[in-house]
């Protein structure tokens, strides 16, 4: 093959010009960190990078749902201990007026204190949530539960989210827990209780305590059924970790570049185009007419 | 004393000889730079009878003919591949480089639903699933005008690409009577030029008849160059306003828009007819079925008010333009309240119509049996792939061309050392054929002087 030295000029040249290309590839990837920086470079990886983020956004919108239920079951227990807490006092209290110790005026004093842990009670029954729903309402959830007598007035719907992992997970106690569809209406006991105290009716405590004994047990098995909930979320959560990094795992196998590989390429591709440089130098100075 | 005479008719010849073949080393040298100059060689030919001598012949033109035509075809084909790999790019860079991608925004849109099942009452996160469905429409609608915007460009290129080409025909048919002419080599260059340049708009071929003349025919048979006689590619409205292309030539007119398979004009119209309109086709038919199947579900469903069947976006009238006019309903835009979160006839809190959104997401709704995320994701890796073939070809074509253009360079490329040589070979001996004129010439004079 006859070789003139215009070809061997642009043979050089052109190499010269393919090692910038390579050398310009090379920095970017090294600086951007990605192998793979438009989708027409590797459609293949860019789909497996693209499908893996997207179901990493979806299963980031579940959790922020679960997150926010767990939150909200959070509120729930410490609404429910409330509660315990002031129906054990309202039956320790009608046990202690229950006794003949005390006078007619002894229970009447009693009754404030009653009525007031009845407030407290109702107070957390109706407890809103930081989105300002009813944590007890079912769902009813923007309407208060509970009427001040302490009757429900909301419904016994669970409230379900999605997991994240193509299934639902329920994340509220509904306040029918603490209606006599599970054992008595816990927050009219502590009317009952009052009535009975201000009327110094004996008989009528006496008939309350073993409602109350239930409404102990009553509260402290949804109490229990918070708990269970709240470590089905938790595992939830650990398990939305856990898929958000296998995906971002899977995205940086796809595209993202090797850093120490692509340091390496661009300090190959750096020396290739000095050569390159050189090269096309000296071709250009043997074929200058003055040599 | 007739023999000298003889001589120096042989001396003056030889010099005359010698010169044109400085004079073609000469142009070769001056030529080394022009693009399609084919290098020139003089045969000198010995001349037999007595005294003998030499003249110069015919120039020649190293050139091939079959060779020039499979540079022209590589020319035409890797004009086609980079044109259609800039586009690509350019509508790449559009629609996947620049803000989230529309796929993107549709996976935003579902978990925004999810996130609004933990608390469909909240007005806050009403307000952000309005916002992520705003962003969907937005994105499509834009997606949707880049998309014809790239249209548009591309129309643009076409219709300039076919002025250029009706201009180069006709300067293609005047070489050709040129060539008829006179046969001068620059002119044959010239031709050869002008062909691979047409080739380089609308591919094709050219070939060289028996009578030296240049016959340039596209792809489908449509003779745009024949001898001394050039059709016309007119521009005329197709389409959706789009130009349409006609090869005129008289009375005759031929439309080769759905044929012109090669050249920059060739890709540009692969792109526009083919790319394009099956990307904005795709983006209509995503914007449908995310506007028929979000509303079909969100009617279904009711707001805080306890009102059921609105809708969630505006419903399209048609499938064709539904990407350039996907919109929330202003009246849900105006409301966050509106956002049917709860099943009908549900209490305002329920949230399962905010779950009934959240798992359309995974269902196949979409056209083709995908979920809509997959569809939305279908457009850009459709574009990915078809980008990604266009690097390819245009790698593959210019590997081709430039082993082409090797070859061409072998034989017709100009190599200063070699015309340096050819330079100082013909001028030592044109200064000797002057030394044999001299000498002759002495001769005579002496002759002269004895009479």
């Amino acid at each position: 093959m006859r070789v003139t030295g215009n070809h061997l000029i642009e043979l050089t040249t052109a190499a010269t010009a393919r090692q910038q290309g390579k050398l310009a590839s090379a920095a970017e990837q090294v600086t951007s960190g990605l192998r793979v920086t438009s989708p027409s470079d590797d459609p293949s990886a860019w789909l497996t990078a693209q499908r893996a983020k997207l179901q990493r956004t979806v299963a980031a919108g579940a959790s922020v749902a679960v997150q926010a239920s767990r939150d909200r079951l959070d509120e729930t227990d410490g609404a429910l201990s409330t509660i315990g807490d002031a129906v054990s006092q309202v039956r320790a209290l009608a046990i202690q007026a229950n006794t003949g110790t005390l006078s007619a005026s002894d229970r009447a004093a009693l009754v404030d204190q009653v009525r007031g842990l009845q407030a407290l009670a109702l107070g957390a029954a109706n407890r809103r949530d930081v989105n300002g729903e009813y944590l007890f309402a079912g769902a009813n959830a923007l309407n208060a539960p509970f009427d001040a007598a302490g009757a429900y007035a909301g419904d016994g719907a669970v409230r379900q989210v999605p997991d994240g992992l193509a299934g639902l997970a329920a994340t509220t106690i509904p306040g029918s827990a603490l209606t006599a569809a599970h054992g008595v209406d816990v927050l009219p006991l502590f009317g009952r209780i009052a009535d009975a105290l201000a009327a110094n009716d004996t008989a009528a405590l006496a008939a309350a305590l073993p409602d109350l004994t239930t409404a102990v047990g009553q509260v402290a098995e949804a109490r229990s059924r918070t708990g269970s909930t709240m470590a089905v979320l938790d595992g939830t959560l650990r398990a939305h970790g856990a898929l958000a990094d296998s995906l971002t795992t899977a995205i940086a196998r796809a595209v993202e570049v090797d850093t120490v590989a692509a340091a390496g390429d661009l300090a190959k591709t750096s020396q290739a185009l000095e050569v390159s440089r050189a090269v096309s130098a000296h071709v250009i100075s043997l074929l200058s007419p003055s040599t | 004393m007739s023999d000298l005479l003889s001589l120096l008719s042989l001396g003056s010849a030889g010099i005359a000889a010698q010169n044109a073949g400085v004079a073609v080393a000469s142009n070769n040298v001056a030529n080394v730079n022009t693009a399609g100059y084919s290098r020139q060689r003089v045969d000198l030919q010995a001349l037999s009878l007595l005294p003998g001598g030499v003249r110069s012949g015919a120039t020649q033109r190293l050139a091939d003919d079959l060779l020039a035509d499979r540079v022209r075809v590589a020319g035409g084909s890797l004009a086609m591949s980079r044109a259609t790999a800039s586009a690509l790019g350019d509508l790449e860079t559009r629609l996947a480089r620049t803000g989230p991608t529309v796929d993107e925004q549709v996976a935003n849109l579902f978990a925004s639903f999810g996130a609004l099942s933990a608390a469909p009452g909240d007005t806050g996160r009403r307000s952000d699933v309005l916002a992520a469905a705003g962003a969907l429409a937005d994105g499509i609608r834009r997606r949707a005008a880049d998309v014809a915007s790239a249209q548009q460009d591309s129309d643009l290129r076409i219709r300039d690409g076919a002025k250029q080409v009706t201009s180069l025909a006709k300067q293609l048919a005047a070489a050709n009577q040129a060539v008829g002419r006179s046969g001068d080599p620059a002119m044959r260059d010239r031709r050869d030029q002008l062909a691979a340049q047409l080739s380089e708009l609308v591919g094709g071929r050219a070939r060289i008849g028996a009578d030296g003349q240049m016959r340039f025919v596209l792809d489908d048979g449509a003779v745009l160059v024949d001898g001394d006689r050039a059709a016309q590619l007119a521009v005329s409205p197709g389409p959706g306003g789009l130009a349409k292309l006609e090869v005129v030539d008289g009375a005759s007119r031929r439309d080769v828009t759905a044929t012109l398979g090669g050249g920059s004009v060739g890709a540009q119209l692969r792109v526009r007819d083919v790319t394009l309109a099956r990307t904005a086709a795709q983006l209509d038919q995503l914007a449908f079925d995310v506007a028929t199947q979000v509303n079909a579900v969100h009617t279904a469903n009711a707001g805080l008010d306890g009102v059921a069947g609105r809708p969630m976006f505006t419903p399209p009238a048609q499938l064709a333009g539904a990407a350039a006019a996907l919109a929330i309903d202003p009246a849900l835009a105006a409301d966050p309240k509106l956002l049917a979160a709860a099943a009908a006839g549900a209490p305002s809190g329920d949230n399962r119509g905010a779950l009934a959104l959240f798992e359309l997401g995974s269902r196949p709704v979409a056209a083709g049996g995908t979920s809509l995320g997959d569809a939305a994701l279908a457009i850009i890796g459709d574009l990915a792939r078809s980008g990604a073939e266009a690097k390819a070809a245009a790698a593959r074509d210019e590997l081709v061309a430039a082993h082409l253009g090797d070859l061409r360079d072998s034989l017709s490329g100009v190599d200063m050392q070699e015309e340096l040589a050819n330079l100082a070979r013909f001028e030592h001996a044109s200064q000797a054929m002057t030394k044999v004129v001299a000498v002759v010439d002495s001769l005579l004079g002496s002759l002269i002087d004895r009479l």
